[in-house]
């Protein structure tokens, strides 16, 4: 379906007598695009009453508010009353908006679908142009909860009657799509429970042991339903043990279900030492390779095995490397040729030096073993499990009972496996929502802010749990290696703002100092090392700093005004109130901190000072 | 595919044609060329059975009456309720959950008693700041967020939701407890927030059961498992307080087609209005509106 352009639009809702009306568009730049087009149309004719009343507003909103003045789209709203509004914008632009909102002086809002959730002006229709919507990756159909958040800012409490969705025409409109999710009961609340840093320091400080950790984690709404599969299963255990039980007694040989539960278990873990017996010279060497191929060994590949590669993890028959040019390699385990045997660590001049050694001739080749196909090694304890498994047996059986006896416990074979599984599934689920948990008491153990054994945390954890910011690990270890130490407020913020920055958004290309330059450098390499303990300890590494976000404040805070930085940074001015908001709400945390940190704290307090300055805030 | 090649022969080096368009090509130039657009006024003739039913979809468009306010039945439910026990309300946006908020504030700040109100947003919570501040004068009301904290013994305390569960997380670690007799968790169904719904669970978890809460959320599916949760969790009594029919201003749908004419999306028994499809695209499978962006 072709798309109405916006003038004809909004001229048509006008005529149904539908405006105002909040159009909902996929993109920024489509919002900006359409007002743009809307106010510049030349058929449209501005009603000079209201022009003037939105003047006037805006006259005095200015006053207060002096980088709306700047603001591109700010003779567009008042001259036709037409208004993009999203993320992008500054939070005062949408103030002012609102406030014209309220007082019918704006006719058409484009926003994106993202903004309704924030958005508290309701008008009297929505305009729903795209069936799809921007997901993670790519686009994706709307959901029902989604589509609600939108028609629920269509009809005024008490400025209207009646509330309008209407969908516009467009090549990802799907009117059949939207009216059944009209339709749709709302969606049910889902919990998103997780462990952080943050949580697991301040529980395990206040209440002093991980199992009470662990029954606060497992108070989670999550957990309800996590408690509800175990619930089931067990229930399903129950009745298979009382089948079970009922077939063995009616037996009447003296036989228990612990006994038909051991054989199961030992039959099975004789067929597992039979399994485990490699059959092949690969299987062998595979074996052999998962034990010797470690991070920070080098590798050579193909052929002729004078490829090398860095190896930076191994996971399952996967091994993730580096090239000497730098670049990553995944290869499969089996591909590997020869194993080296010194260990590096990742960081920049280790890496040279591996990559060196090598064609030095530096670092000796890991020895293979000459492999073969041992089966001694298993016949023992296959027959040990065999003679334990005669012992269940009772002693003093008739032939006919011996008979009925091993058949008994042949029959039964499948529902104690069964029984077993189960227990195994239950222990799983219980540990689902605590083991992320252990897995950072064992990073932060790492790095001596808890005692994982002693189950307390260290005088330094007791500071770190103060810091309640989104990457507490990094700026602890920052502040450990005395970074701050020879930092002034303008490096200071740009340091906290690569941390608090979206890793993907890209704020301009500005030029850092050298002195910020080389603070981060040693902020890149603790990044290194806390992902490298995290992935040791299976838990999902934290994303890298950003570079332009640093530069943009490190601008912000030497005292740069905003239209010159929303100029050089061509970042939009809303990316970049959060990323500066975000970064001198995390120097006010660190600014409460004291003791050994009492410096640090200063510095944070000075420049939260400076970068919370108009407009940030 | 083989494609055909012209020799090289007539023309040596560029191609001569160029495609005009493109050498000035504004954004809108560009999507007309691309025929985004529909062209011109060209309306179909119109049915009486159509003209009838736009009539009725468009039907009492206008402004209410002024009322005096009178409050929902769920709004003074969801009061009563909250005297002695928890309570969950779900309603959509713009219902008046805030009224409830507010009354239940008055009469705690009369019984001098203290209470939290704790939103997802900074602007959230400054606007909210600014309203009580109004209605309740500015000394009884104190501001907590991450940049900015005003006023923080006052009785009535406005924040974001995070800096109440630090609150709490003090509190459990150095014994003492968190000065307020009242909670209201506004936006609550903010629990199912990929990055920060944890601290909304961690807030509800952690707030001991003294601590009489009252949780404002949009329409949810399992508002009686959330429930339901919430009273484990915290050993209360919690009640639901739903507000009946869906929306506070009736809501109408309808579709605009390409050439401007408005049509009901669904017809009078409920169902989805077929007159539309005749505005699908034709260029794929039938008819049928292609599914996903690639």
């Amino acid at each position: 379906m072709p798309e109405i352009p916006p003038p004809k639009l909004i001229k048509a809702l006008g005529d149904y007598d539908l405006l105002p009306a909040i159009i909902f568009v996929p993109s920024r730049r489509r919002c900006d695009e359409s007002a743009t087009e809307v106010a510049f149309d030349r058929s449209f004719s501005p009603n000079t009453e209201k022009q003037s009343a939105r003047q006037e507003i805006y006259d005095e909103f200015v006053i207060e508010n002096p980088e709306i003045k700047r603001h591109k789209h700010r003779k567009i709203l008042l001259r036709a009353g037409v208004a993009s509004h999203h993320a992008g914008h500054i939070p005062a632009w949408k103030f002012l908006i609102e406030k014209m909102m309220s007082k019918g002086l704006v006719n058409a809002l484009f926003a994106t679908s993202t903004v309704a959730a924030g958005v508290d002006f309701p008008a009297r229709t929505v305009v729903i142009s795209n069936a799809d919507t921007r997901g993670n990756d790519g686009f994706r159909p709307l959901e029902a909860s989604e589509l609600q958040q939108m028609t629920g800012r269509a009809g005024r409490r008490g400025k209207d009657n009646v509330g309008f969705v209407v969908l516009a025409p467009s090549n990802f409109q799907n009117p059949p799509r939207i009216a059944k999710l009209l339709k749709a009961p709302p969606d049910p609340l889902e919990s998103k429970f997780r462990a952080t840093y943050s949580s697991l320091l301040n529980l395990l400080d206040a209440f002093g042991s991980f199992d009470q950790v662990r029954e606060i984690a497992e108070r989670s709404f999550a957990f309800r339903h996590t408690a509800r599969q175990i619930t089931k299963i067990e229930k399903k255990n129950e009745r298979v043990s009382e089948k079970l039980k009922r077939r063995i007694e009616e037996s009447g040989l003296g036989i228990t279900i612990d006994d038909i539960i051991a054989f199961e278990r030992l039959v099975s873990a004789r067929n597992r030492l039979d399994e485990k017996l490699p059959l092949t010279r690969a299987d062998l060497r595979l074996r052999w390779l998962k034990e010797n191929v470690k991070e920070g060994r080098i590798v050579s590949k193909g052929r002729s095995g004078k490829q090398f590669l860095l190896v930076l993890n191994v996971f399952g028959n996967n091994v993730s490397t580096m090239r000497e040019d730098g670049r990553g390699a995944n290869i499969a385990l089996s591909h590997i040729k020869r194993v080296y045997a010194k260990r590096y660590k990742i960081n920049e001049r280790s890496i040279e030096d591996a990559f060196y050694d090598i064609y030095e001739g530096r670092n000796p080749i890991v020895k293979e073993p000459k492999l073969s196909n041992r089966r001694d090694d298993t016949e023992a304890p296959a027959a040990l499990i065999s003679e334990l498994i005669d012992k269940l047996i009772p002693e003093e059986l008739s032939e006919a009972e011996l008979e009925k006896a091993q058949q008994l416990f042949w029959e039964n074979l499948e529902d104690a496996g069964a029984i077993q599984r189960n227990l195994v599934d239950i222990e799983s689920l219980k540990s689902e929502i605590w083991i992320p948990f252990e897995n950072r008491a064992r990073v932060l153990d790492y790095f001596g802010y808890l005692d994982f054994g002693r189950q307390k945390i260290s005088e330094e954890g007791q500071w770190l749990a103060d810091l309640r910011i989104d990457r507490p690990l990094h700026v602890g270890e920052a502040l450990k290696e005395g970074i701050f130490d020879q930092l002034e407020a303008k490096e200071t913020a740009g340091l906290m703002a690569a941390l608090a920055a979206d890793f993907e958004r890209d704020y301009g290309e500005l030029h850092l100092s050298n002195k910020l330059f080389g603070a981060l450098d040693k902020v890149e390499k603790i990044v290194a090392e806390v992902s490298n303990a995290e992935w040791d300890f299976g838990v999902e590494p934290t994303e890298e700093i950003n570079y332009s976000a640093a530069a943009a404040a490190e601008r912000w805070a030497s005292g740069a005004n905003w239209s010159d930085l929303v100029r050089e940074t061509r970042a939009e001015e809303g990316d970049l109130v959060r990323l500066l908001s975000r970064t001198g709400e995390a120097l006010m945390q660190i600014a409460h901190l004291k003791g050994k940190n009492s410096a640090a704290a200063k510095l944070a307090r000075e420049t939260s000072e400076i970068i919370l300055r108009e407009p940030i805030r | 595919m083989a494609r055909k090649r012209r020799g090289k022969s007539r023309h040596s080096g560029k191609p001569k044609k160029k495609n005009k368009s493109r050498s000035n090509s504004g954004y809108f130039k560009e999507r007309k060329r691309r025929g985004d657009f529909a062209e011109g006024d060209r309306k179909p003739g119109i049915s009486e059975a159509q003209k009838e039913s736009l009539k009725r979809l468009l039907s009492g468009i206008g402004i209410p009456e002024p009322q005096p306010f009178v409050p929902d039945e769920f709004q003074t439910d969801a009061l009563e309720a909250i005297e002695t026990n928890d309570v969950l309300v779900t309603a959509p946006t713009g219902s008046g959950k805030t009224w409830i908020a507010r009354e239940e504030i008055r009469r705690l700040l009369a019984d001098r008693k203290r209470a939290w109100y704790t939103t997802p947003l900074k602007a959230l919570t400054n606007s909210k700041y600014a309203e009580f501040g109004e209605e309740f004068g500015s000394e009884n009301v104190g501001i907590l967020t991450g940049d900015r904290k005003e006023n923080a013994d006052a009785p009535l305390i406005v924040g974001t939701t995070e800096i109440y569960r630090n609150q709490l997380f003090d509190a459990l670690r150095s014994g003492e407890q968190v000065n307020t007799d009242f909670v209201i968790i506004d936006e609550a169904h903010y629990l199912a927030d990929e990055y920060r719904g944890h601290v909304w669970e961690e807030a509800i978890i952690l707030s001991p059961p003294r601590i009489r809460l009252l949780l404002l959320s949009a329409t949810i599916g399992n508002a009686k498992e959330f429930a339901g949760w919430i009273e484990e969790v915290r050993g209360t009594k919690v009640e639901i307080i739903n507000r009946a029919g869906s929306r506070p201003v009736e809501l109408r749908a309808a579709f605009l087609a390409p050439n401007t004419q408005l049509f009901p999306l669904v017809n009078d028994e409920g169902k989805y209005n077929r007159v539309i499809n005749q505005f699908a695209r034709k260029d794929n499978d039938q008819g049928r509106y292609r599914r996903i962006r690639r």
